[in-house]
């Protein structure tokens, strides 16, 4: 488990145009960069809401992470139905 | 002059970035009492503001994350989020201000973080949006860590927000305090949306009429389980509790905005 690191790179992404510009070039290379298991860069590549969210990854950096990625209010509810 | 001025307001994306999504009759009651508030603001003439506020990663990340930082540069620049629907702005900082306030601290036993460098997101910028129009009075943020655990303690943020007050009483500006955060909410968890109404109308009974003390009592987790994520943010009303915990307070508003995924406070403090 690398819960820190794998916020880290969400964190990076939302918050520094010059990385989130590289994530979006090259997605797979970019999450090579930071020490994470096969499922959490798994879910970070599949942008995988409930997986993120269920492995901890703080709301104010998932939601703006899933925004970046265009999932919607309905969507982003419906990824996390049944975890309230 | 002592504090000439103290206020609490909640702060949502939702009350600018999607306004009209709230029914009218509750959005316009509640930013028509922001603005009251800060017409009181204005009136009381306040050479600086000290905003006791918080961030949501804007500045701060887990490779470091102070429980108290106090803001000390020129200006500060915001909103961090484009879509706030808030221009962009430069809002003035009173650096002199800013390092005594910090010496104060750490001669009295107090021992913030500073920093010469701090964005301002929502819920710094929406409040001074309403509450400091032009953004004409400079500000002095006292960024507290609501955001992520281990956070400082309610008893904490009280004590801290006594011995800012004593310290404000003190200088010769005028300067008026503002609180921003809260009340319950959950956002982007997936409880998002949902709001404690007796939560909140319990914070604000004692705030307003009760034994200000006892919102010492508050644990993590009984704000983690009632509150929400978002309603640690109360922390910094409870700072400004202790900063005039002699003062009247007024509730001007409050509204459990439901589009805006929080309950909204607002509440006026008079000597």
């Amino acid at each position: 488990m690398s819960l820190y690191q794998l916020q880290k790179l969400i964190y990076h992404v939302n918050r520094d145009p010059a990385q989130r510009e590289r994530y979006r070039q090259d997605p797979v290379s970019f999450v090579k960069n930071y020490d994470l298991s096969d499922d959490e860069a798994k879910a970070a590549l599949n942008v995988d809401v409930r997986a993120l969210y269920t492995m901890g990854v703080h709301s104010l950096l998932l939601r703006p992470f899933t925004l970046l990625h265009k999932v919607s209010n309905e969507d982003y509810a419906k990824a996390l139905k049944g975890l309230e | 002059m002592p504090i000439v001025f103290a206020g609490a307001a909640s702060h949502a994306p939702g009350m600018t970035a999607w306004t009209e999504a709230a029914p009218k009759e509750q959005a316009d009651k509640f930013l028509g009492n922001y603005r009251r508030l800060g017409e009181m603001l204005a009136a009381s003439k306040p050479d600086a503001i000290v905003a006791l506020s918080v961030e949501h990663w804007a500045n701060f990340f887990l490779n470091q994350m102070p429980s108290f930082c106090i803001g000390r540069a020129r200006h500060y620049d915001g909103p961090v989020e484009e879509w706030l629907r808030i221009p962009k702005a430069r809002v003035p900082g009173d650096a002199k201000l800013s390092a005594e306030v910090i010496d104060a601290c750490l001669d009295g036993g107090f021992d913030p973080s500073f920093s010469d460098e701090l964005l301002f997101d929502h819920a710094t910028f929406l409040p001074l949006h309403f509450l400091n129009p032009g953004m004409a009075v400079p500000v002095v943020p006292v960024i507290i860590n609501t955001l992520t655990p281990p956070m400082p303690t309610a008893m904490r943020c009280f004590a801290m927000g006594q011995f800012l007050g004593n310290v404000l009483e003190q200088h010769p500006k005028r300067i008026a305090v503002i609180a921003t955060g809260g009340l319950s909410h959950w956002p982007g968890e997936a409880k998002h949306g949902k709001i404690n109404i007796p939560f909140d109308k319990r914070f604000l009974d004692t705030l307003i009429s009760g034994d200000r003390t006892k919102l010492t009592e508050y644990s993590h987790e009984e704000i983690n389980v009632e509150a929400g994520s978002g309603g640690h943010e109360i922390r910094t009303w409870i700072a400004l509790a202790g900063a005039v915990q002699n003062w009247k307070a007024e509730l001007l508003a409050y509204e459990p905005v439901v589009p805006w995924a929080t309950g909204c406070g607002l509440v006026a403090f008079s000597r």
